[in-house]
C-alpha cells in the first residue's frame, strides 16, 4: 500500500543521503572535525571555522533543512490518515517554518561572527549558540503542543478509544470460544 | 559542613544504595510473573512513566559522558541535548499509542514481541532480540562503567578508601545493582525512576545556579573565555564541526523513538490517553535535568582554560570534579546519590530488555515458544548479564579510558539505526514489509559494527551512525515500496487504522 507521505520521506531522505556522498567527496581541511588542543590535554579545538565551511556550508546548511522537513512529516506520519486534515497540514507547515528560520537565524549568526569576530550574548551565550540552545528545543514545541492539546482531535478521539475497546471486548470473547 | 565533605558524600551515595536494595526486596513482592518483571504489568501511572521515561534517557551517560563530552569537544555535545524536544515529539506520535495497544491486544512483554505481532514474522523477531542483546551489551558496560569511575572519585577522596581500584568499585556497584534488578525487575527500576527523576529534576536547577556563581559574570563570562581561547568551541557546531554535529542531532532526534530501553516504558501505562500529559512532563523533567549537562561542562572548560583549576586528566572527570571542587556538600551528595540513580535505574531497564531478548524473543524465534518457568530464568540470565557487561566494560577501560562517552553513543546509534524504520515507521505504514525490516536491520547492524570495530574516521566528522541510519531508512521503505504489501490480521490491520 503506498501513500504520498511516505514517499515524500523516502525522497528526503534520499537527498540527504546524496547530500552525505557529496560531502563525503569534496575537499576537506585538516580541523574539519577538530583537532587537538595546543595547551590542553584532552581538549579539541575547532580552529578556522571558515574554513571549515568553505567546501561543505551550503551543502550542510540543506541537509538540516531537509532534515527539518524530515522530522515534520514523520510527525504526520503518526496521524492516522484520516485525520490528516487541511488544518493539520497548515499546523505542520507553521511548525516547519518556524524550525527552518530558528536554523537559518542560527546559521546566519554564525556567518556573521566568521567575518566580523565580534558577538553579542543572549542569556549566557554568543547569539548564534543561544539560537541553537533556546531556539531549536523551542522549534518542536509546537509538534508537543500538537500531541497534547489536540490529542482528542488528531491522535486518540473518543471514537478511537471506544474502537479500540471493542477490539478488546472482540479479542477476549474469541479467546473464550 | 565542608569539614565533612567526604563523608557527606559517601553517606548520600551509601543512603541511595540501601534505598535501592529495599526498593528491590519490596518490588519483589509484587513481582508474581514475567509480565510484571518486565512491563510492571502494564499498570503504572501518567507521573511514574514520565520518570522513568526522561530518568532512563538520561543515563550515566548524560551525567558523565555528557559533561566529559562539553569539556572536551564544546558546544557541538548540545546537539544532542537541544533535540530532546523532536525527539520526543516523534517517539510519541509514532509509537505511544499503537506500542501500547499492542501490547495489550497480543500482551507483549517485549520490543521483539511487538515488531513479529507487526510483520508476523519470527525472523524480525529474532533480529531487534539479537540487536538489544548487541547493543545492550555496549550500553550496560557504559553505564557500570560510569558508576563505578565515580564511585571511585568518591571513595578515594575518603582516608579508609584511599587507593582503592577501579575493578573493586565495578565489583561494588555491580553488586549492588545486581541484588535490586534481579530481586525488583522492572518495578523496581520504575519506583527508584521517580526518586531520581524528582531529585535530578532539583540538582539539576542547583547545579545551574552553582555554575552561575563560579565566575563573577555568571555563563556569559565562561562562554566568553572558551570563545576567546578557540571560537569555534563556543559557536553552535563545536570543536567537532558542523556535520559532527548535525549528526547526533539527526542520531539523538530520530533515534530516540528507536531506543529500547524507553519505547518498552511506553508498553507499561495504564491507559493510552495518559499520553498527553506524559509527553510534556517527560521532557520537563529531562530539560530541567539537563542542565547539569550543558552547565559543568561549560564551567569546567571554562575554568581550566582561565587556569581556576588544573586541566582535567580525562575529560569523564568533569562532573564528578566539579561537584568536589564547587558545589556545596549536600548539593554535592545530592547529585552523586542521584546520579548513582541515574546510571542504575538505566543499567537495571537495559538488564531488563538484554534479559527478556535472552530467554524470551531468542528461544521464541527459534523454537517458537519461550522458556519454561521465565521468571526464574529471568533472575538468572540479569546475574550472568550484568557479570559479562562489568567484564566488559573493565576490558574496555583499560583499552581506551575515553570509552565511557564513546560506548554510549555508539549503542544509541545502533539501536536508532536498526530499530527505528522497523518500528516507528513499521506502525504507522501498512506497506511496511518483513522484507524491508530484515534488510534494514542487518544492514544498519553491518554498517555501525564495521565503522567501528575496523576505526573507518569519515570526511568531516560524519558519524557511522548517521550513515547506517539514512541507509537502513532507505533500505526498509525502498524494499518495502518494491516489495508485495502483506496481508496483515485483522486485529493489526484495526490498531493501523486507529
Amino acid at each position: 500500500m503506498r501513500n504520498k507521505l511516505i514517499v515524500v520521506i523516502f525522497f528526503t531522505v534520499l537527498a540527504m543521503a546524496a547530500i552525505l556522498v557529496a560531502i563525503g567527496l569534496a575537499d576537506t581541511v585538516p580541523n574539519a572535525a577538530g583537532v587537538a588542543h595546543p595547551e590542553f590535554n584532552g581538549m579539541q579545538a575547532g580552529g578556522d571555522g571558515a574554513a571549515r565551511l568553505q567546501h561543505i556550508g551550503g551543502l550542510s546548511f540543506a541537509f538540516q533543512c531537509l532534515l527539518l522537513l524530515l522530522i515534520v512529516s514523520l510527525s504526520a506520519l503518526g496521524v492516522d490518515e484520516k485525520k490528516r486534515s487541511p488544518e493539520l497540514w497548515a499546523y505542520m507547515g507553521g511548525t516547519l517554518l518556524f524550525s527552518l528560520f530558528v536554523w537559518w537565524q542560527m546559521y546566519s549568526a554564525h556567518q556573521a561572527y566568521l567575518e566580523t569576530g565580534t558577538t553579542s550574548y543572549f542569556m549566557g551565550f554568543p547569539v548564534a549558540t543561544a539560537w541553537q540552545v533556546y531556539g531549536t528545543w523551542l522549534s518542536a514545541i509546537p509538534l508537543i503542543l500538537l500531541y497534547s492539546l489536540g490529542f482528542r482531535k488528531f491522535i486518540f478521539t473518543e471514537e478511537d478509544e471506544k474502537q479500540y475497546e471493542q477490539l478488546l471486548v472482540d479479542l477476549a470473547e474469541k479467546a473464550e470460544q | 559542613m565542608e569539614a565533612y565533605r567526604q563523608e557527606i558524600i559517601v553517606g548520600a551515595v551509601a543512603i541511595y544504595m540501601v534505598f535501592c536494595v529495599a526498593t528491590g526486596l519490596w518490588a519483589m513482592k509484587r513481582t508474581k510473573n514475567s509480565s510484571d518483571f518486565f512491563i510492571a504489568g502494564r499498570g503504572l501511572g501518567p507521573v511514574v512513566v514520565s520518570l522513568a521515561l526522561f530518568s532512563s534517557t538520561l543515563s550515566g551517560f548524560g551525567f558523565v559522558g555528557g559533561p566529559g563530552l562539553v569539556y572536551s569537544i564544546g558546544v557541538s555535545s548540545f546537539w544532542m541535548i537541544v533535540i530532546s524536544s523532536t525527539g520526543y515529539a516523534l517517539g510519541f506520535f509514532l509509537v505511544a499509542k499503537r506500542i501500547r495497544m499492542i501490547a495489550d491486544l497480543r500482551n507483549c512483554i517485549s520490543l521483539p514481541d511487538i515488531v513479529a505481532a507487526r510483520y508476523n514474522s519470527e525472523t524480525v523477531r529474532f533480529l531487534i532480540a539479537v540487536t538489544i542483546v548487541l547493543g545492550v551489551m555496549g550500553y550496560l558496560a557504559t553505564q557500570i562503567l560510569a558508576m563505578a569511575v565515580v564511585m571511585q572519585a568518591i571513595l578515594s577522596g575518603t582516608a579508609m578508601f584511599s587507593d582503592i581500584g577501579l575493578v573493586t568499585c565495578v565489583v561494588m556497584s555491580s553488586a549492588v545493582l545486581i541484588f535490586y534488578c534481579v530481586t525488583g525487575g522492572i518495578i523496581a527500576s520504575v519506583y527508584t525512576d521517580v526518586v531520581q527523576g524528582a531529585i535530578m529534576m532539583v540538582a539539576g536547577t542547583l547545579i545551574l545556579l552553582t555554575a552561575m556563581s563560579v565566575f563573577d559574570g555568571g555563563m556569559a563570562e565562561a562562554t566568553s573565555i572558551i570563545l576567546a581561547d578557540d571560537s569555534e568551541a563556543m559557536m553552535p557546531f563545536g570543536a567537532a564541526g558542523i556535520m559532527a554535529s548535525l549528526g547526533w542531532f539527526f542520531v539523538f532526534g530520530l533515534g530516540l523513538a528507536g531506543q529500547p530501553h524507553l519505547v518498552t516504558k511506553m508498553m507499561m501505562n495504564r491507559k493510552i490517553s495518559d499520553n498527553r500529559s506524559i509527553l510534556p512532563m517527560s521532557l520537563f523533567g529531562y530539560v530541567m535535568a539537563a542542565l547539569l549537562w550543558v552547565s559543568i561542562g561549560v564551567i569546567m572548560r571554562a575554568a581550566v582554560i582561565d587556569g581556576v583549576i588544573e586541566p582535567l586528566a580525562l575529560p569523564d572527570d568533569a562532573a564528578s570534579l566539579f561537584l568536589s571542587i564547587f558545589a556545596n556538600p549536600l548539593l554535592a551528595g545530592i547529585v552523586f546519590a542521584g546520579l548513582f540513580a541515574a546510571i542504575m535505574s538505566t543499567s537495571d531497564a537495559f538488564l531488563n530488555i538484554g534479559t527478556a531478548a535472552i530467554i524470551h524473543d531468542i528461544p521464541k524465534a527459534i523454537r517458537g515458544h519461550s522458556v519454561q518457568n521465565e521468571l526464574f530464568w529471568a533472575r538468572v540470565v540479569t546475574v550472568l548479564l550484568a557479570i559479562v557487561a562489568a567484564s566488559f566494560a573493565l576490558y574496555s577501560h583499560f583499552r581506551d579510558a575515553t570509552l565511557v562517552a564513546i560506548l554510549g553513543a555508539f549503542g544509541w546509534a545502533t539501536f536508532a539505526a536498526s530499530i527505528f524504520p522497523v518500528l516507528a515507521i513499521g506502525l504507522n505504514w501498512k506497506g511496511a514489509t518483513a522484507m524491508g525490516a530484515v534488510t534494514a536491520i542487518v544492514a544498519a547492524l553491518l554498517i555501525n559494527f564495521i565503522v567501528q570495530l575496523a576505526g573507518i574516521v569519515l570526511p568531516y566528522g560524519i558519524l557511522g551512525g548517521l550513515i547506517s541510519f539514512v541507509v537502513s531508512l532507505l533500505l526498509f521503505i525502498g524494499i518495502s515500496l518494491i516489495t508485495k504489501p502483506p496481508e496483515l490480521d485483522a486485529d493489526m490491520e484495526a490498531v493501523l487504522d486507529i
